[in-house]
């Protein structure tokens, strides 16, 4: 085992090289491509004994993904953003095919306007996809999940693709040490790849993604598509606490963070979480009974999990990374979903938006929403959803919009007639 | 609210027929709905389309599971399972087949009391079939007794204008010379009473168990499997090999038969595999010393059962 | 229009291939009965024909289109495998099961008796417009397999929308209007030959000793070996379904339907029409192109047919 340091990209790469991977149908997107720049070398050089395929298009790259997934042998694939909804009608039907391999989505914010920087609303529209979902927040935890997702996916109670999340900047580019550990010991921990029946062979005809007529078998399939993705939450904690034995890191479902006392939690995923971890550090300096509960499993959703883990808090801040045009934050409503109803739920679930597009989310602005929250607990009633965002940051976007010509007087115009509106 | 459910054939026009009784049914001010539900299958498979019509506002949808009328534009579906003809149906359901056999013998046949009338359309030719969804329209809107014949008259023209006035006129007459031909059966169709959300079987609901993917996935792990599918059932039409005058030639028919539906014996005789032939009529057409004909499906099973009593 | 060049095929070929004359085709058929294509199916007809050659140890990988319904769960007409894929993928499936299978093979873990050819199966919806980058892709990767196009001239799985293989003033359920479509086939054959593939052939179901030989050949040789098969389809060109035969050799015989196939570089047509039959046989048959005839001839737009037919030919040195 070596200590190294590594870009969250690299980390994914390093998973895959180790995992025993033979098969990565690729295509270059930021801020995917050192993935699997990393990988063609590899292969180049004889240090990894795989085939990568570069196809036309992340359509085409999980198509093949699945097939080869299909046909028998262990698949990896990574895209980000663009690439990742450019390909969701295939992430939907190899997830039914009932194939598994893993994809690494490098999150980033969705056009348009077009940006390259991060948030979640690319993996988030993968929600309901039938893929599971691992959101990282540090470069280790991505060289962890790969290994866990090819156990968790291959496993005959799941068979299903697993995405396994990075943040774009944040953890792509960014290195921190990250443990490797040697080839043997990721062997006997992910094993090789057992097919089973479901392949493609000559002696044994088969027929799959076949259609199907009528509401009656399209429920069930799809049911038990749903029943497998269930069954993973159990066999995630299987696979997380054996590979806690192997190599000594714990990998919960979902991370709590000085969360059994606390009155306060933030609910986040992804790199910023540890932000989030800093803040309650601070705050518990202040004398603030604050945790951070971070579900690294959005799919299938640990709600057992976060029921327990928020019984009883006064009041939770949900910081969603991403926007549901007319909603809100996704995560917020899913907590929400989790806790109505529930003996001891807490009774102020407050909704924040931020870090869309990688802006950037400030320690005060940690302490502000805790501060939010306990005037919120204090009147018990709960403030309208907030994106955090300034009025240095406003003027900023008026800049721009002078020099893009836009019409300072219809602009006014517009604004004071919403705020007619609000009155 | 009447419920009223067309079986047919794709190609034999139940689509256009339920839309005409639907367009009828709204020019005499009722609420209506009208669709079409097709399955996998393509011409000459069983389709089914309905209409719901009643003087409020219809809340009902998707299929008529207890119809009041039931059309059958093509007798030979009504044995067919998948076909689902005589789903739902009880006794003051009344049905309407084109057939050249009597009521009587319906009656007997299906083991059912209440009202079955018949309109005998010539199924034979091919060119006919075109216009069994005009006669069984016609013949529904008598017996439902709420449409007027102009009513009628103009749910076909609007419906059938792109066609052009020729083809308008051929269905008019057709259909028209339906709705007399009913006149003695006026309004013999009765909408049904809506079932009791007080009184009522409560469904088996189960809660699925988890299955792995050699079972759970939508994966078929043999080959072949289609032939269990009678697609024989399509025809209407049979192909009839004189072996006297087929000259062994390089199996034109078998080659030629899109389905596989023909092969050749040791002896180079063809044989035509009746439970998966549809009756397209290549080989009919194709065969070098014309020893394919085509007799009526209809007449050729006839002739079956006769042999079989025999 | 530049000459394409056209050779006799060599004649030592007629020793290599097995069928020779129609008695060598075959008369018991691999393709199971009892799919849902409509009756009379040209597409149907084309592939059964074509499964007699490339034998059940092969796994089909299917676009949307018409033939997604041949395999309805639980029933298949296919001896060998399968997988659907989506519309614009298929070429892509293909790669990842060929690339998996090779994998298997290089690493002992699949002994080569299991391997099989891997054969995309798209319509013309697919591989004239959605699918072709896919197709394009797996062709500049050299990848080893057969794609098997059922080209009946439209979106047919839908009702007969207008596709990028519709042909000029062929009535669709999208070009309804006095003049039909109004624009014209595209050439698929030439986009595939820019390629440089192993092989690229047009086939008809109707010419069924040709289809074999040509099927036989791809077969035998490596690398992407890409077939369009035009096929007639009564359901979208509104012809009786007993005519399908009919309608196919006419396509052929008036030129409309030109049979070739590019090999090395070259592209030899293996059937020329010499005496050409008029192309108002072909298109008179079918109700798609009856608003030329009635309520009256429709002279110009006949002619223009007439005129691009020859002129295509005229193109090819003989």
């Amino acid at each position: 085992m070596s200590r190294t340091l590594l870009t969250g990209n690299g980390a994914a790469a390093w998973g895959a090289r180790l995992a025993g991977v033979d098969y990565i149908p690729a295509f270059p997107i930021t801020p995917q491509t050192e993935i699997i720049e990393t990988i063609a070398k590899w292969i180049d050089t004889d240090e990894m004994n795989a085939r990568m395929v570069t196809l036309e298009s992340e359509h085409s790259m999980i198509t093949a993904a699945g097939a080869a997934a299909a046909t028998g042998v262990r698949v990896f694939t990574a895209t980000s953003s663009q690439g990742l909804l450019y390909g969701m009608e295939m992430l939907y039907s190899v997830a039914g095919w009932r194939a598994p391999f893993v994809l690494v989505n490098v999150s980033r914010g969705l056009s348009s306007p077009l940006t390259l920087e991060p948030d979640h609303n690319d993996i988030l529209a993968a929600r309901d996809s039938g893929c599971l979902q691992i959101h990282c927040s540090t470069c280790q935890e991505v060289f962890d999940s790969m290994l866990i997702a090819y156990r968790l996916a291959e496993d005959e109670r799941v068979r299903l693709p697993v995405i396994v999340n990075l943040d774009g900047f944040y953890l792509s580019f960014t290195r921190e040490p990250v443990e490797v550990p040697d080839q043997k010991a990721v062997r006997d921990y992910v094993g090789s790849y057992d097919p089973e029946t479901t392949l493609f062979r000559a002696s044994a005809p088969s027929s799959q993604g076949v259609a199907v007529l009528g509401g009656g078998p399209y429920s069930y399939f799809r049911y038990e598509l749903h029943l497998a993705a269930r069954n993973a939450l159990r066999v995630y904690d299987q696979v997380a606490e054996e590979f806690g034995r192997h190599f000594g890191r714990e990998h919960a479902a979902v991370e709590a963070y000085r969360v059994d006392d606390a009155d306060i939690a933030f609910v986040m995923m992804g790199s910023f979480a540890t932000k989030a971890r800093a803040a309650v550090d601070r705050l518990r300096d202040a004398g603030l009974r604050v945790g951070l509960v971070r579900p690294r499993l959005l799919r299938p959703f640990p709600e057992a999990h976060i029921k327990r883990l928020l019984k009883g808090k006064r009041g939770v801040a949900v910081i969603d990374q991403n926007l549901s045009m007319g909603l809100g934050g996704v995560l917020h409503s899913e907590v929400a979903s989790a806790l109505y109803g529930q003996d001891g739920a807490p009774a102020m679930l407050l909704s924040f938006v931020a870090g869309l597009g990688g802006r950037d989310i400030a320690d005060e602005e940690f302490f502000e929403m805790v501060a939010v929250t306990q005037r919120a607990i204090e009147k018990g009633e709960a403030p309208p959803p907030r994106l955090l965002y300034t009025q240095a940051e406003l003027r900023e976007v008026r800049k721009l919009q002078a020099i893009a010509h836009v019409e300072y007087e219809e602009l006014n115009r517009a604004s004071s007639a919403n705020e007619g509106d609000r009155q | 609210m009447f419920r009223i459910r067309f079986h047919g054939r794709g190609g034999q026009g139940m689509k256009a027929a339920s839309r005409i009784l639907g367009n009828a049914f709204f020019i005499e001010d009722y609420e209506v709905q009208d669709a079409p539900r097709y399955g996998a299958e393509r011409r000459g498979a069983p389709i089914f389309a309905y209409v719901r019509a009643g003087r409020e506002p219809i809340n009902e949808r998707g299929i008529i599971r207890h119809p009041d009328l039931v059309i059958v534009a093509d007798d030979s579906l009504v044995p067919v399972p998948g076909a689902g003809v005589m789903s739902g149906v009880d006794a003051r359901t009344v049905i309407l087949i084109n057939s050249e056999e009597s009521p009587q013998v319906w009656k007997q046949r299906l083991n059912f009391e209440g009202h079955v009338f018949t309109l005998p359309v010539e199924t034979a030719d091919r060119a006919e079939l075109r216009f069994i969804g005009a006669t069984c329209v016609g013949a529904a809107a008598r017996l439902l007794g709420v449409i007027k014949r102009e009513s009628l008259a103009e749910a076909i023209r609007q419906e059938l204008a792109d066609l052009g006035s020729d083809m308008v006129e051929i269905n008019l007459s057709k259909a028209l010379a339906a709705f007399d031909s009913m006149q003695a059966e006026e309004g013999r169709v009765t909408p049904a009473v809506t079932e009791s959300a007080a009184d009522y079987r409560p469904p088996d609901w189960i809660d699925l168990e988890f299955e792995d993917a050699r079972a759970s996935a939508p994966a078929i792990h043999a080959g072949a499997t289609s032939v269990e599918v009678r697609t024989g059932l399509w025809r209407t039409l049979r192909p009839v090999i004189d072996h006297d005058r087929c000259n062994r030639c390089w199996w034109v028919c078998s080659t030629f038969c899109p389905d596989g539906a023909i092969t050749v014996d040791s002896e180079g005789r063809p044989q035509i595999d009746y439970d998966h032939c549809k009756g397209c009529m290549i080989c009919v057409a194709q065969c070098p010393p014309h020893a394919i004909s085509a007799v009526s499906e209809q007449d050729a099973q006839a002739e079956e059962a006769e042999v079989a009593s025999t | 229009m530049s000459k394409t060049q056209t050779k006799q095929a060599p004649v030592s070929e007629a020793k290599v291939t097995v069928y020779r004359r129609m008695k060598d085709l075959p008369s018991t058929h691999l393709l199971g009965s009892g799919t849902a294509m409509c009756a009379g199916c040209g597409g149907l007809e084309a592939l059964h024909e074509v499964y007699d050659v490339i034998g059940a140890k092969s796994i089909f990988v299917n676009a949307a289109g018409c033939m997604t319904l041949l395999s309805v769960y639980p029933f298949t007409p296919f001896r060998g495998s399968w997988l659907y894929t989506a519309m614009a993928s298929a070429p892509a499936g293909a790669q990842g099961v060929r690339d998996a299978l090779d994998i298997l093979k290089q690493k002992k873990l699949m002994s080569a008796e299991e391997d099989m050819e891997v054969v995309v199966l798209t319509g013309d919806g697919s591989a004239y417009g959605m699918g072709l980058s896919s197709t394009s892709g797996a062709m500049e990767r050299g990848l080893d397999f057969l794609y098997l196009c059922y080209d009946n001239e439209g979106y047919g799985n839908t009702g007969q929308q207008y596709s990028g293989a519709t042909p000029h003033a062929a009535r669709t359920a999208t070009s309804k209007g006095e003049h039909g479509f109004a624009g014209y086939k595209k050439d698929l054959f030439s986009i595939w030959t820019a390629h440089k593939p192993a092989y690229v052939a047009t086939v008809i179901g109707t010419e069924p000793l040709d289809l074999a030989r040509k099927i036989e050949k791809a077969k035998s040789l490596k690398g992407p070996r890409l077939i369009i098969a035009m096929a007639p389809c009564p359901t979208g060109w509104n012809f009786d379904p007993q005519h399908t035969v009919e309608v196919g050799r006419l396509a052929v015989r008036t030129g409309i339907w030109p049979l070739k196939e590019y090999v090395d570089g070259n592209v030899v047509h293996t059937k020329v029409p010499h005496e050409r039959v008029p192309v108002e046989e072909y298109l008179k048959l079918q109700g798609r192109f009856r608003h030329l005839f009635e309520p009256q001839r429709d002279e110009t737009m006949l002619a223009e047919i007439q005129a691009r037919a020859d002129a295509y030919w005229d193109g090819v040195t003989q």
